[in-house]
């Protein structure tokens, strides 16, 4: 009984690396650019997708995790600066049904490409560990390290470097940046690419895990969004919390009872919503998203 | 038609939200002039700062400075060229403290020569490691004007920078604003008459969108003659 | 403006008399003009909310899919009578906006979008494994049999329930257009324009939208039980999150106005019945299709119609152009 849970919290943490690295993007969106940012999953896919193309073809998991980054931040560059910039600053719905448009945009290219059916990916390596008398596939643990790391590097470069502090001084008032002279349109493209490049490579690490279908990235794209509300506006440490919690919801309440793994989420989204809007990490008044009229 | 004005702005309407808010506005500020917007609450004034600094666009008008064309420029172009805007609501980063305030200012201008600019602000000397969000109205305003400085602006607009300040940092100010007039020019919104009489060179009166009257003897300035136009 | 009986129903004929029109002109395009008709319902409902109010919802297709399961519920298991089925669904989807509307509405347009979301797929998750004794789960209800027959016309024949859908849909777009001239169409609207003007004004805005909500959700509910019994069957593909999309895809197509909703869902089901006859699926030139029509046609379908036809104005004016919303955009 005990290994049975012990498995669940750490598939769960593979799940919540997952979940925060596919977050990231949504995060910064409301952050820092101010819009609904629904298109993310496309890049999550697009990675996903580029590693079973690769694995399948060339049996090379690193090809693929390079290439679907690559790809997944080179598309994420396309979007922002050809459609994205003249959607700034325009209302919420506005950026939602644009963004939800370049999403089926790109769900429709993956099916015009590799067609409708759900496809397995290779596992890179299929060693087995025993933690604590459980037993979890050493590839889980790892992708849950990576996250971890990918975390604390983002939370360095925001910290140390000036370029990160201009984004922390975005994400609190973009307007002022500008006024000092920062050119914040680069800002926001160097951090939208990096951003698309992170779903990107969740999308890879999670494909060996669950496979690829064209619509990997709906339910995902309903996680995400409860993770970064869950997490608060802007806060890449509350993104991570929120995604450990998240990731616990799903795995140790699918254990307990099936079909939490799928309500389980919403019924914390519920809660939240309803009780703290602000969310973890949120900063008071200026809950999620957008200003109050 | 050339003129030599530092700024000319030139029938400038602006509408908000569908709703025209600002007539046909022109004004001109010269070199090394202290110009001061005054008007009541609700007469556009910050509508109007905030088009020159290229916040919000314009329906129609030009905006001339350094007879450039500015009126098309993103808000940061527009800083990075010269002319720095200083919102109303004194908000620096809160979530960084002074020494990295000034560092975004000096990322932004490549100007790093620190020295020059807190000659005027020595109190800020003091508060370098404090998080911006624990700083007084007055440290924050006096924050932002070094900010401003850095990358030795030609002219900045100054959004009613002594609203709801402590009197002694309103001498403080005034202090400062006269050190720094020597070198750049200035164009305030300032409700604070006295305070107008005192540092003004100019005045433009601002009156329901409309720019309604342009006072430039010293002496009217200084009686405070203008107030008729409110 | 225009304000006799007559003005409120000849729009509303006009486009009946196009759908009829239609259906007698490409007779194998029943269904597909039947869809638009309940759809078109959907999208007025949706409409409310997003034209007038101003909010966006990922979770419509739960409000459809309370009238469905409703109407599909007592046909199944209680009774046979078609028109207490319909009663019920409305009923239901009166009794979802009362409930649910407090809690929701004073959310902000964000959260308010999310937490539709997730109620649909609780909703989803009902229908599918908590209350599956009823509802078969995955496999569905399937009850046309236990269908009686109804007066004047008879609901078990498709061809009849194309005529009866005309009738609700005749309705609904009277109603619709009333609500555009009326006090509680303008409060709505002022809304979405600035809440805090109209607090000042005097008006509860809180009531304005728990009502404008609450005819939301009767009209989805109402669409959903017209499915419901054309179809004979519902299962809770119904209800899926995903489908929110085409909610919102096809009210931006329409562009607001009276006519705005029933021109986005032709032109939204069109694309897709047009596409998927070369192409597996439609995601791809609907998405296309959005983003031209975001940034090229603000005013969606019928604003665009109405430009154009204000071009070609020649003395006597479409009916229509007498009851065009000012919600467009």
């Amino acid at each position: 009984m005990f290994e049975l849970y012990l498995t669940a919290v750490i598939f769960g943490l593979t799940i919540s690396g997952i979940l925060f690295l596919v977050s990231v993007g949504i995060c910064i969106g409301f952050g820092l650019m101010r819009i609904v940012n629904m298109e993310q999953m496309v890049y999550y896919t697009f990675g996903a997708y580029m590693t079973y193309a690769l694995v399948s073809s060339t049996g090379s998991f690193l090809l693929g995790l390079l290439c679907g980054t690559l790809v997944a931040a080179g598309s994420g560059y396309i979007v922002e600066t050809q459609l994205l910039r003249r959607v700034y600053g325009k209302e919420l719905m506005f950026t939602m049904v644009v963004t939800f448009s370049v999403f089926m945009i790109g769900i429709g290219l993956i099916q015009y490409i590799f067609g409708l059916s759900s496809k397995p990916v290779g596992m890179p390596f299929k060693v087995i560990v025993t933690i604590m008398g459980a037993n979890v596939p050493l590839y889980r643990v790892i992708v849950f390290i990576i996250s971890i790391t990918v975390y604390f590097l983002i939370d360095m470069f925001l910290n140390k470097t000036i370029f990160g502090r201009a984004i922390r001084a975005g994400i609190e008032n973009p307007d002022q940046v500008q006024g000092l002279g920062i050119n914040i349109r680069r800002i926001f493209t160097i951090t939208f690419v990096v951003a698309s490049g992170l779903a990107g490579f969740g999308g890879v690490l999670n494909a060996p895990l669950v496979g690829v279908t064209p619509y990997m990235g709906f339910e995902m794209l309903l996680f995400a969004f409860i993770t970064v509300i869950l997490g608060g506006l802007g806060s890449l440490k509350g993104t991570l919390v929120s995604a450990l919690i998240m990731g616990q919801v799903v795995s140790v309440g699918g254990t307990i009872y099936g079909p939490l793994a799928f309500v389980g989420p919403f019924i914390v989204m519920f809660i939240v919503i309803l009780f703290r809007p602000t969310g973890l990490y949120g900063v008071k008044g200026r809950a999620f998203g957008f200003e109050e009229e | 038609m050339t003129s030599n004005a530092l700024l000319k702005v030139t029938d400038l309407n602006v509408s908000y939200n569908k709703l025209h808010v600002l007539f046909n506005a022109s004004i001109e500020v010269n070199k090394g002039e202290v110009v001061v917007i005054v008007g009541r609450n609700g007469a556009a004034k910050t509508t109007f700062f905030r088009t020159i600094a290229g916040f919000l666009k314009q329906d129609s008008g030009t905006i001339l400075f350094k007879g450039k064309d500015i009126g098309n420029l993103p808000a940061y172009d527009i800083a990075i060229s010269g002319l720095k805007y200083i919102h109303q609501d004194k908000h620096v980063f809160a979530d960084l403290s002074v020494k990295e305030n000034l560092e975004l200012g000096s990322y932004a201008t490549k100007d790093y020569n620190w020295d020059r600019v807190l000659e005027h602000f020595p109190k800020l000397k003091t508060l370098m490691d404090r998080k911006g969000g624990n700083l007084s109205g007055g440290e924050r305003q006096m924050l932002l004007m070094a900010q401003s400085l850095l990358g030795t602006p030609d002219l900045i607009l100054m959004d009613e920078p002594t609203e709801g300040l402590a009197p002694h940092f309103i001498d403080d100010l005034k202090a400062a604003f006269k050190k720094i007039s020597q070198e750049t020019t200035m164009m305030i919104i300032e409700q604070n008459l006295p305070l107008t009489a005192e540092v003004a060179d100019r005045v433009y009166a601002m009156k329901e969108g409309k720019v309604v009257a342009e006072i430039t003897e010293k002496k009217e300035i200084q009686a405070l003659t203008f107030e008729k136009y409110l | 403006m225009d304000k006799s009986f007559l003005s409120y129903i000849r729009g509303p004929i006009v486009m009946i008399a196009l759908l009829v029109a239609a259906r007698y002109l490409f007779p194998n395009k029943m269904t597909f003009l039947f869809e638009v008709s309940t759809f078109g319902i959907y999208i007025i409902a949706n409409d409310i909310l997003y034209g007038y109010m101003g909010m966006v919802s990922f979770g419509q297709p739960f409000y459809l899919g309370i009238g469905a399961y409703t109407s599909a519920i007592y046909l199944a298991h209680i009774g046979h009578n078609i028109f207490v089925a319909i009663g019920l669904a409305i009923i239901m989807g009166l009794l979802a906006g009362l409930l649910f509307g407090p809690a929701y509405i004073r959310l902000r347009g964000d959260y308010f979008a999310l937490i539709n979301a997730a109620t649909c797929a609780m909703g989803l998750f009902m229908v599918e494994k908590i209350l599956y004794p009823i509802t078969n789960g995955d496999d569905g209800l399937w009850y046309r049999s236990r269908f009686h027959e109804t007066p004047f016309l008879d609901l078990r024949k498709p061809a009849d329930v194309f005529w009866f859908t005309m009738i609700v849909l005749f309705l609904v777009l009277v109603f619709y257009t009333w609500l555009d001239r009326s006090t509680l169409g303008a409060g709505l609207r002022g809304i979405k324009a600035s809440e805090s003007k109209m607090k000042f004004l005097g008006y509860d805005t809180f009531k304005l939208r728990w009502t404008g909500f609450t005819i939301m959700t009767i009209l989805a509910s109402l669409a959903g039980s017209l499915y419901a019994i054309n179809y004979g069957f519902v299962n809770p593909s119904i209800t899926e999150p995903a489908r929110a999309a085409e909610v919102l895809v096809a009210t931006l197509l329409g562009g607001g106005g009276v006519y705005g909703p029933i021109f986005g869902t032709l032109a939204f089901m069109g694309i897709k019945d047009f596409v998927s006859s070369f192409m597996d699926r439609w995601e791809l030139a609907v998405g296309v299709l959005t983003i031209i029509v975001c940034f090229k046609f603000k005013g969606g379908v019928w604003g665009t119609l109405q430009t154009i036809g204000a071009k070609f104005k020649t003395g006597k004016a479409k009916p229509a152009d007498a009851v065009s919303g000012e919600n467009a955009g």
